[in-house]
């Protein structure tokens, strides 16, 4: 029973034993661990990421990274700020907005727009013009972030509207409404890839571009969606964060990125693509906040911790590297299966 | 042509090797001398390539000797291999792209001054005397990625022979070539032989084997029929000597069709610059038709263009009357045209999918509901129906289709194919490194498809294969369809049609 | 035939396209401003580049094999805030050990070596994606520094140290009467962009480098030990990353814990714009040290001309994204080249492609 049943099953959802682990580790690691407000807290570090991390795991599946997604988030909370707030004179570092003011239920749909309309730039630029997927995304990072310092002049515009804040800040009996939402969200994605055509394609397409085409799918156009979906969660993941914080920082979500790609990496997603789940993400998503939290309740200085991310990553992609050795696929490796003939290089046989 | 012992250049003796379900070398022997260009010559399966990767050492011998220079090995492994003189040359060139003639010749070597510094002026003299000792005659100050290929070929050849090599291998290196670079390659290769350079020379196109060899040794089934100087030869005699026993009635191994009813597919004047011209021809409902050709002849394009994963050029195409406009895989599916791919591993399959949603892919639309919804059970009940009929050995359908055999595999394909219930089916090399038991189940399919009216094409250079499922078989030569070969009539035989494959010049019976 | 000419004249301009843009902003920047052609700004130029220019050098050398590094940053950041808290006293930020400023450099170069060998075992060794590996350590690498400083910059550094990122190597006396001091950091640079041209162009090392970059497993069948020589190149980055950061803290007399941060992309721009191709195998030290050049023309320039720095940060993003289309395009023209000659000698009869 144990070989059958249960040596497989604690295999495939190890990441969430690990999870387990940890959690109690710090339970005997810090004294009262167990509390309901340090949950909470988790959650909602693992809110922002979690959702950023599921754009993520989408654009790793079709087979690219994505790292302009903290730029998009960065760009549209400073966006967001500038079109809601009134017009102040700019003091102490803190600025007003350009005095629109805007309604939420604007410029919330205009966040995710814009969103979608940057993931469909990244999209063009890399499978039309065939340029590399993670310089191209580390580029535009670069020229989106530039684009929030310039909206917000490096100033910080703080008093976001309350019918804003509510996502990111609101609480239904103590429980967050953006953890519920978080959630939700990965319930939501987690069928769409499981259940839907859209899924199918996707896990193709990254799994073997080639032969997805010649399925009839078309390469270009999923990866194009993967990136649009990227945005569009980064929008998403903007809203809950500037509602959360209540003031736009020019620089916000530094180091998204890469924690981005260890939560799905060690969740399961190959960097390779065409594997993965979207609920094992959430699983690499609650490591990192749990370590994350953890490690500031110990008082460890924040780029101490910034240092443990690093190495969790490079321990995440050793054991990758480890998997792909015996993971024996098709379409990335020539030759595949060991064939019956000689090997079909040489001509005619 | 004597063997003079001093004067041997290799000597291969006995040399047998299997592989699990075949046998790819049986008791092959043969010799080279030095200063010959001996051609090997053999359809495909004949065992050519696997014989050469003993040579080269990637595949060792289960028994038998290869003498090569001053050593004798049972076995080799590529670098004693490279040691002992034996180099090849493959059909895509590779080098260092972007760096200079020079560079590419001493790469790993480049002469320094006395404190170490790359002497430019030495590298690029002493690269010009090394081609010059070969007649060969190269810029060796541009970089190689703008050389022609021939250009590219010859350097490659060069650069073996820097690396004292003996005996060189030829595969295949005139498929991209124009006349006059052939005429250029031959000049410098009958060169170095004065200079005692042996070489092998594999290739299909038997005029230029008559043209370039000193002996010619046929392989069929995986063993030597014969070796023979070139003068003793006729072209119409290899290809007996290429096809053997099948000579002697073949057998047919599905039932002959009755006579084709309405056309399906109708091709009128297809063109594809650099591919195929003149492209004319029929396949009716339920008829299977074969089409032939070697590496270049178009064949292998035409395919993948049809279906549009390659571009198309001009032409009209009908399915059932309706124009074919399709220029991408969903759109050849959706008007009823499936494609079976050459290489299954790049184009044919996801491996790291279970099977069911393999052979879903086409036709999810089918199986989709409301928002996208895929229809698992019904989806399921698809499945479990292909995999039944088709044979599917698999412990569920979740298997990731990268742990099965070929031949299964190749069964999923299939499967994916048939679901979309084409009206023209295209096979490319449809039972290529699958065993000998799962080709019997693809025939068995194929005949089943045809019994439901599909239209099948089969792209295949396995002449017995063709002639014992096929009602006709087209042979294509340097782009156009040559010659149409009738099932039952007294024309169509072995040699005839590879006469036609290999040689092009076909002469009536 | 005139396509040909067309073509070559195409590889021309892009592979020299630096010096055109070059002289192009030096052009427009002097048109826009007296300020910027005025001596003390351009000798200034060199003195601010040179930190960044060394972190050229060692990624040029990482480019042209193929892979990246980036990571120099923190290397940079990292050893620059050990030197100054082994150098500085106590009230000043440091550990007090006031160390000797010969061993604080000798003890960054070490550890800019280390850091080198690090990342290089594991992308040879243990096969693991340079990209990635280099990016976590740039975060791991920041994460110490920051850990190592607690916060603190030590300053006030021996004159020493100082003296390679900061001094002056003579003066110049000029007809307006004041002095224009000439910075042993510009002389630094341009010795370093001169030796290493020369290890690319006339050491086998160098040569080995493109070779492997151009196409690793012919350069191995030539009997080049890739592993060897990539674990060589990181370690040179490294090292240049740690003088890069000796030029930074001499040049500003103290260790910051941001010191090089931001940079990566920079240094990346810079490589890409002066020719050095992200696939590997092409370009030279000459085109990056342009691309240095055309980065501190571009920085002064628009900083004289008051433009918003946040503009600056959207430009260079554009830059380098401009830089690497035309690296994309120049290397799949050079595969068209090769298939349109094909094409165009024989119409019939080529192998069947899968293009």
């Amino acid at each position: 029973m144990w070989r059958s049943k249960i040596g497989p099953f604690i295999l495939d959802h190890l990441i969430w034993f690990v999870v387990l682990l940890v959690y109690i580790f710090f339970i005997f690691l810090i004294p009262n661990y167990l509390t309901p407000s340090n949950m909470i807290n988790i959650l909602l570090h693992a809110s922002v990421l979690g959702i950023l991390t599921i754009g993520q795991a989408i654009c790793l599946m079709s087979g690219n990274f994505d790292l302009s997604a903290e730029g998009t988030l960065s760009l549209l909370t400073v966006l967001a700020a500038w079109l809601m707030l009134p017009y102040r004179e700019a003091k102490l570092a803190q600025a007003g907005g350009i005095g629109w003011e805007l309604h939420p239920l604007v410029v919330i749909p205009i966040m995710v727009l814009l969103g979608m309309a940057i993931g469909y730039i990244n999209g063009a630029l890399i499978t039309r013009l065939n340029i590399n997927n993670f310089i191209t995304t580390l580029a535009m990072q670069l020229i989106l972030r530039g684009a929030a310092l310039v909206i917000s002049m490096g100033f910080i515009m703080p008093g976001t509207p309350a019918l804003f804040n509510w996502l990111g800040g609101g609480r239904i009996a103590t429980i967050p409404i953006s953890v519920v939402f978080t959630i939700v969200l990965f319930a939501i994605f987690s069928y769409i890839l499981k259940n839907t055509t859209f899924g199918r394609r996707l896990y193709a397409v990254g799994g073997n571009r080639e032969a997805a085409r010649a399925s009839g799918f078309n390469p270009k156009k999923q990866i194009t969606i993967a990136y649009m979906l990227s945005g569009f969660l980064a929008g998403l993941a903007g809203w809950v964060l500037l509602g959360r914080l209540e003031v736009s920082v020019p620089n916000l979500g530094q180091g998204f990125t890469l924690e981005t790609v260890a939560a799905a990496v060690i969740g399961g997603v190959a960097l390779s693509g065409g594997t993965g789940t979207i609920w094992g993400a959430f699983a690499g998503v609650l490591l990192l906040s749990i370590i994350d939290h953890g490690l500031n309740l110990m008082q460890v200085d924040p780029f101490f911790i910034n240092a443990v991310r690093g190495a969790i990553i490079l321990i995440a992609l050793l054991i990758e590297a480890q998997k792909v050795r015996f993971r024996r696929g098709m379409g990335k490796k020539p030759g595949g299966a060991a064939p019956v003939q000689a090997p079909g290089k040489l001509s005619g046989d | 042509m004597e063997d003079q012992p001093d004067k041997i250049m290799l000597e291969i003796k006995n040399i047998s090797k299997s592989f699990p379900g075949v046998q790819a070398l049986t008791d092959v022997s043969l010799s080279v001398m030095k200063g010959e260009i001996h051609g090997i010559v053999g359809k495909n399966g004949a065992g050519k390539s696997t014989l050469m990767a003993v040579l080269m050492g990637i595949q060792q011998p289960d028994s038998g000797s290869i003498m090569v220079g001053k050593g004798t090995f049972s076995s080799m492994t590529p670098h004693e291999a490279l040691e002992a003189g034996v180099a090849y040359v493959p059909q895509r060139i590779s080098m260092m792209g972007s760096l200079t003639v020079a560079e590419n010749i001493l790469a790993g070597e480049m002469p320094t001054n006395r404190l170490g510094f790359v002497n430019w002026r030495e590298v690029f003299r002493e690269a010009e005397n090394r081609l010059t000792k070969l007649g060969l005659k190269l810029d060796v100050h541009s970089r190689v990625e703008g050389l022609s290929i021939v250009e590219q070929t010859m350097l490659v050849i060069a650069k073996a022979l820097f690396s004292h090599a003996k005996l060189i291998i030829l595969d295949e290196p005139t498929a991209a070539l124009p006349r006059a670079d052939i005429d250029r390659l031959f000049n410098f290769v009958r060169n170095l032989k004065t200079q005692g350079v042996a070489f092998i020379y594999i290739s299909h196109h038997l005029e230029e084997v008559f043209e370039i060899c000193d002996r010619v040794t046929v392989m069929r089934n995986g063993t030597v029929v014969a070796t023979d100087d070139v003068r003793n030869l006729t072209t119409p005699l290899l290809i007996g000597l290429m096809v053997g026993e099948e000579l002697q009635g073949f057998q047919r191994i599905t039932p002959p069709h009755a006579e084709a009813s309405q056309p399906v597919l109708e091709v009128k004047d297809l063109v594809r610059r650099g591919r195929y011209e003149n492209i004319d021809f029929m396949i009716g409902k339920g008829e299977v038709v074969g089409l032939a050709g070697l590496v270049g002849s178009g064949a292998a394009s035409l395919g993948m263009s049809l279906f549009g994963l390659e571009r198309r050029g001009p032409g009209s195409v009908t399915i059932n009357g309706i124009p074919f406009t399709a220029s991408n895989p969903e759109q050849s599916f959706s008007q009823g045209l499936a494609y079976l791919p050459q290489d299954r591993y790049q184009y044919g399959l996801v491996g790291i999918r279970p099977v069911r949603e393999n052979v879903t892919y086409p036709i999810l639309y089918r199986l989709a509901m409301a928002f996208g919804m895929v229809n698992v059970e019904k989806e399921k009940k698809v499945v479990e129906e292909y995999i039944e009929q088709l044979g599917i050995v698999t412990p569920s359908m979740e298997q990731l289709v990268s742990l099965l055999s070929g031949g299964n595999q190749q069964k999923v394909v299939f499967a994916k194919l048939a679901a979309t219930q084409p009206a023209v089916l295209i096979l490319h090399e449809p039972t290529q490194g699958i065993d000998v038991q799962a080709k019997l189940d693809i025939y068995r399919i194929v005949l089943d498809l045809s019994q439901q009216g599909v239209a099948i094409m089969i792209i295949s250079s396995e002449v017995r294969e063709l002639l014992g499922i096929c009602d006709r078989i087209l042979v294509m030569y340097e782009g156009k369809i040559i010659h149409e070969f009738r099932s039952g009539e007294p024309e169509t035989t072995p040699e005839n049609i590879l006469l036609a494959i290999e040689g092009g010049a076909y002469v009536e019976k | 035939m005139n396509k040909n000419r067309a073509g070559n004249f195409f590889l021309l301009l892009v592979d020299n396209l630096i010096w055109v843009l070059v002289v192009a902003a030096l052009i427009i920047f002097s048109l826009i401003s007296d300020r910027f052609f005025a001596p003390f700004n351009l000798v200034n130029l060199f003195s601010r580049m040179a930190a960044i220019g060394l972190l050229v050098v060692g990624q040029a050398f990482c480019m042209i094999t193929g892979n990246f590094d980036l990571s120099s940053e923190s290397t940079m950041g990292l050893t620059a805030m050990v030197a100054g808290l082994m150098m500085a006293t106590a009230e000043n930020g440091g550990w007090g050990f006031q160390a000797n400023p010969l061993l604080g450099i000798v003890t960054m170069v070490a550890l800019g070596a280390l850091i080198g060998v690090f990342n290089g075992v594991l992308i040879t060794r243990f096969k693991m994606n340079n990209l990635i590996v280099t990016i976590a350590m740039m975060m791991i690498l920041r994460g110490v520094t920051y850990g190592l400083s607690q916060g603190s910059s030590p300053s006030f550094l021996p004159a020493a140290f100082d003296w390679l990122g900061g001094s002056s190597l003579f003066k110049v006396h000029l007809s307006t009467g004041k002095n224009l001091a000439i910075p042993v950091s510009g002389f630094f640079l341009i010795l370093a962009f001169a030796v290493a041209f020369i290890i690319t162009r006339y050491r086998r090392f160098g040569r080995n480098m493109y070779a492997i970059g151009s196409n690793r497993t012919a350069a191995e069948a030539a009997g080049i030990d890739p592993a060897k020589l990539i674990l060589g190149v990181y370690i040179v980055s490294g090292i240049c990353a740690a003088l890069a950061g000796l030029l930074d803290a001499g040049r500003m007399d103290s260790a910051t814990p941001r010191t090089g941060i931001g940079l990566i992309f920079v240094v990346q721009a810079a490589a890409v714009i002066g020719g050095v191709s992200l696939f590997g195998g092409r370009g030279n030290m000459i085109g990056a040290f342009g691309g240095v050049l055309l980065w501190g023309i571009l920085d002064s320039g628009l900083n004289i001309a008051k433009v918003s720095p946040f503009w600056i940060e959207v430009g260079r993003g554009l830059l380098l994204l401009f830089a690497m289309l035309l690296d994309a395009l120049r290397v799949r023209y050079m595969t068209r080249v090769a298939i349109r000659k094909a094409l165009s000698e024989n119409p019939i009869g080529l192998q069947d492609q899968l293009v």
